[in-house]
């Protein structure tokens, strides 16, 4: 007996946004990545269109970062002094993009200088072929003149700059849309606010198909669930046709993974925990999968297992379309 | 291209112009200088001018009514000239009371055949005796309550011993005729509960004064209406800060005192306190009676509970405390003495029944006054003191609820906030080019501070000129130095120093802004629970009312503009003035409309917005301007794109 499977019809998508720039288009890049698009809720692909599978980015440092995990600088041992070899480490690795974060003060401990950070994105730029994200250090005015500079050396480029924020948004956004570039807009864990942030930022004129939202996330067991949460009714709100929410989802797992006890301490743990670097990666990658699930469009991470193993999780659950008559 | 002969003021020689030139530029050749704090986007109404010979095409009609359209009035900086026209300048302070028609004060006038014999509990009788003598040995009591079974029909009149030892002396005082008063509370019209309010010597004039008062308790201020109870007139209308205020601004901070040792009585000797200062001064402005105090019989008071608790002495804590439950909704009747009132120590004391912790009897007395309950119409009714209060629905049904939406509105936790008095800055434009303020202030001196009203207009004129954005942030990139880093971050110069009373810059920093924010989302919020807990689109509703001292000065369109009133055709707000002591006052003259009030607190449903997460989300939607779901805001939503548009092309 044919058994009817319920549907549910979206008015709404969300929208298509590319990252990156060939050099046609007047950038440098050897390939661009589009996310978004989405015509119904995560993998639900015989409600809707998911034209385009979530991505993934690794995030690396300007340089070698003071409070990473010991198993994470370990992994990257060989490039972790230097920007470009990291970002060509990352790409190897099977990054769709890389996540430049730049340091609040450089190797000397100097606050870092808007020619550093322009330094570093160049040479990352240079060394490799896949789109580019800058994060500023997280601290207002650090943000705003790195960034600025930044974006002024690489127009065209289609980055993504971070972190927008509603109480620190218009410098960046202000220089993104004066060079052609994206930006991503944080904001804590809630529906409104993050609505609230895109009209922040589209009422300055920066179109909406170049802001990407990180409604921010916890770690498995440090709150994901209303992460996921939230997310999910940003979907819902986007595919019901709220145009403030339709915007493709950027979220930082990796950040958030290695910041949990589980991944962060080796010692002085129960023994039933088991292996470090396995219990890590499985932290970092469940905490991924299920932002994956909840709609997230891009998840940053940080250890290159984890990279292998969402990318094989997403692509599995990307092949069920096959499976949708 | 066209030129056309433009009049002004009936003067002898016409200017000319091009066609398309606006009524402003035309008037500033014509050397008159017409008034533009808007900056010329027709936002602010102050350049209203009337067009009486000729027509001009208007571009926006903002804040002039279908009326004023048709009697030829206009926006000089919306109005093309495209012929020969005629126009007449008003002066300044005409536009000014144009525009602030939108603040009705109502008058009191008793309630239409109103009569003291059907209407009114309490009731005056005169009574004469026969001299006791030697066979008649009756004593003085028993003579009376045979008076009053015999004639009037009262078997069981309740006397307190107090009165009993007044008797003696006014029957023989009188030469045995008395005035006696007499509360017959006829809720039940077989068995009236009948108690003695005063017995007095002689009888008075069949059409003298009986006196009563009509008090509202609020948390900020204390009004007494003195009222003749035989002709409903109201005498003197008075009102002072409840002193209990150095105790605390809010209801929590006044619980909180009063479970102090001691506190509690304390309170309850400053409210009583109020009340008598009151009961004095308003005797004391009744004109063509001589009126005292002890004169006063019957006193009915509305309050919300905290208040109504501290009035009677009764602790309030467990109303601060989940489930929030107060001790009582609904108190006995009392007399003056028990609560040291200075009004007859037999007076009755009526205190109007409230619904729960957070709505009290100002509200279901405000909720009279209105009609609410009266009314086929969809009806929203709020009073915006230091919390707000608000009751949607109709005939049919009422629910209410709570919000605290903080002193903000009455300008309290706000770095330069004050009340509404002289020197307080009530009314705000932004110039949308140069970003500099021009201010209407209290009494027209120098300005000392911003009030609630101020506040509320700053917000909107900020937020349409692009000062602050959305959220609150104070646009740092605008070029004026009004926006500047200040002690507690950025921050907004309303004045300079050398403009105000006290020679300090009057500001508005992020913190007031935010907290500005709040008080206006806990408001809308609880709109918006109120529709959502019946199903009813907010849109929907028909007429809001607004009572309250603070809603008298609101002006709707800012209050819209900020997201603090729903956006609804003007027409549909009405200002109701301080609601609770008219329902106080409605309740004091009428049994019917006191039993009204307590079918209304039966009636009403109470949403407490603690329960469930509902209010928290509507809040958060609520704490940006006007709102994030700004579908609800069209109006807005459209003057803010015309205002954003036209700056750009200028």
């Amino acid at each position: 007996m044919p058994v009817e499977v319920p549907k549910e019809k979206w008015p709404g998508s969300v929208r298509t946004i590319t990252l990156g720039a060939l050099p046609a288009e007047g950038g440098t890049r050897k390939r661009v990545v589009t996310v978004g698009g989405e015509t119904a809720m995560p993998f639900m692909h015989f409600e809707g269109e998911i034209p385009y599978p979530p991505v993934v980015a690794i995030e690396i440092k300007d340089r070698k970062p003071d409070d990473w995990s010991p198993l994470l600088l370990e992994t990257w041992r060989d490039v972790i002094d230097d920007p470009a070899q990291w970002a060509a480490a990352a790409e190897e690795a099977g990054a769709d993009l890389i996540v430049l974060a730049l340091s609040l003060t450089n190797r000397d401990g100097n606050p870092t200088t808007p020619e550093e950070a322009v330094a570093s994105v160049k040479a990352v730029l240079a060394a490799t072929g896949v789109p580019l994200i800058v994060f500023g250090p997280g601290q207002a005015e650090a943000d705003n003149a790195l960034l600025v500079a930044v974006s002024e050396a690489t127009k065209g480029e289609r980055l993504a700059l971070g972190i927008c924020e509603d109480k620190n948004y218009r410098t960046i956004v202000a220089t993104a849309m004066a060079n052609g570039h994206l930006v991503t807009a944080r904001t804590p864990m809630d529906v409104n606010l993050a609505k609230q942030l895109n009209i922040l930022i589209s009422d300055m004129g920066l179109p909406l198909d170049r802001i990407l939202m990180d409604p921010t996330t916890g770690a498995l067991g440090y709150g994901i669930e209303y992460g996921f949460s939230v997310m999910e009714r940003l979907r819902l709100a986007a595919l019901q046709g709220d145009k403030m929410t339709q915007l493709p989802m950027i979220v930082t797992p990796g950040f958030e993974a290695w910041k949990a006890k589980e991944s962060k301490v080796g010692e002085g743990v129960p023994k039933a925990w088991g292996d470090w670097l396995n219990r890590a990666i499985n932290w970092e990658t469940l905490t991924a999968m299920t932002l994956v699930e909840s709609g997230a469009d891009i998840v940053v991470l940080r250890h290159p297992e984890s990279v292998r193993r969402v990318k094989a999780a997403i692509d599995e659950l990307m092949a069920a379309k096959a499976f949708v008559s | 291209m066209a030129e056309h002969k433009v009049t002004f003021n009936h003067q002898a020689e016409p200017v000319v112009v091009k066609s398309g030139t606006l009524i402003t530029e035309a008037a500033r050749l014509a050397g008159i200088e017409i008034n533009q704090p808007c900056g010329g986007q027709g936002r602010c109404g102050r350049c209203v001018v009337q067009v009486i010979d000729g027509k001009v095409r208007q571009r926006s009609a903002l804040r002039l009514s279908a009326e004023d359209i048709s009697l030829g009035y206009c926006l000089a900086c919306q109005s093309i000239i495209e012929g020969d026209i005629s126009v007449i300048v008003p002066e300044q302070e005409k536009i000014e009371r144009r525009l602030v028609t939108d603040r009705t004060a109502v008058e009191v006038e008793p309630p239409l055949g109103y009569s003291p014999e059907y209407h009114q509990s309490l009731k005056r009788y005169f009574l004469s005796f026969a001299e006791p003598n030697y066979e008649d040995q009756t004593d003085d009591l028993s003579r009376l309550q045979k008076q009053l079974r015999v004639e009037l029909g009262f078997k069981d009149v309740e006397i307190p011993l107090s009165l009993v030892r007044k008797i003696g002396s006014a029957l023989r005082e009188g030469n045995w005729q008395v005035t006696v008063y007499l509360n017959v509370n006829g809720s039940n019209e077989s068995e009236p509960h009948v108690c003695m309010v005063d017995v007095l010597p002689f009888h008075c004039e069949s059409d003298s004064p009986m006196w009563g008062a009509a008090i509202d308790i609020g948390t900020t201020t204390v009004t007494l209406w003195l009222v003749d109870l035989w002709t409903g007139v109201v005498h003197a209308q008075v009102s002072e800060y409840n002193a209990q205020i150095r105790r605390g601004e809010d209801v929590i901070s006044r619980i909180i005192y009063a479970d102090k040792e001691g506190g509690l009585q304390e309170l309850q000797q400053l409210v009583v306190g109020t009340i008598n200062q009151l009961i004095e001064l308003a005797c004391k402005r009744v004109k063509h009676y001589p009126v005292q105090p002890e004169d006063i019989l019957k006193l009915t008071v509305a309050g919300n509970t905290t208040m109504m608790h501290l009035f009677l002495g009764i602790p309030p804590s467990y109303i601060r405390l989940a489930p929030f439950i107060p001790t009582f909704n609904q108190a006995p009747f009392l007399r003056a003495r028990e609560i040291g009132l200075s009004a007859n120590p037999h007076a009755i004391v009526d205190c109007l029944p409230g619904v729960a912790s957070y709505v009290g009897a100002d509200i279901t007395a405000g909720v009279l006054s209105a009609g609410l309950d009266d009314t086929q119409k969809l009806t929203l009714f709020l009073d915006v003191g230091t919390n707000g209060e608000m009751v949607l629905g109709s005939k049919e049904w009422l629910v209410t609820c709570a919000c605290s939406a903080g002193p903000a509105f009455e300008g309290a936790g706000v770095r330069d906030g004050m009340r509404a008095t002289s020197g307080a800055i009530e009314e705000v434009w932004i110039h949308s080019e140069t970003y500099e303020p021009s201010y209407r202030v209290i009494g027209g001196g120098k300005p000392r501070g911003i009030c609630g009203s101020g506040l509320i207009s700053l917000l909107a004129e900020m937020f349409m000129t692009g000062v602050i954005d959305k959220a609150g942030n104070l646009n740092t990139q605008l070029s004026t130095s009004r926006i500047r880093e200040g002690e507690h971050g950025m921050e907004y110069v309303v004045a300079w120093g050398e403009e105000t009373q006290h020679g300090k810059d009057i500001v508005i920093t992020r913190v007031d802004i935010d907290n500005l924010l709040r008080a206006k989302a806990a408001i809308y919020a609880g709109f918006l629970v109120l529709a959502q807990s019946v199903g009813v689109p907010l849109e929907e509703t028909e007429q809001v009312l607004i009572g309250g001292s603070f809603g008298k000065y609101l002006n709707i369109e800012k209050s819209i503009q900020i997201g603090l009133l729903p956006d609804l055709p003007w027409e549909k707000f009405n200002f109701l003035g301080n609601t609770a002591v008219k329902g106080a006052y409605f309740a004091l003259l009428s049994q019917e409309n006191r039993e009204r009030i307590r079918e209304i607190a039966s009636k009403m449903t109470y949403i407490e917005l603690s329960a469930d997460n509902t209010f928290y989300e509507a809040f958060m939607s609520a704490m940006f301007l006007p709102h994030t779901d700004m579908s609800r805001f069209p109006s807005v939503l459209g003057a803010f794109q015309t205002a954003n548009k036209l700056s750009v092309q200028t």
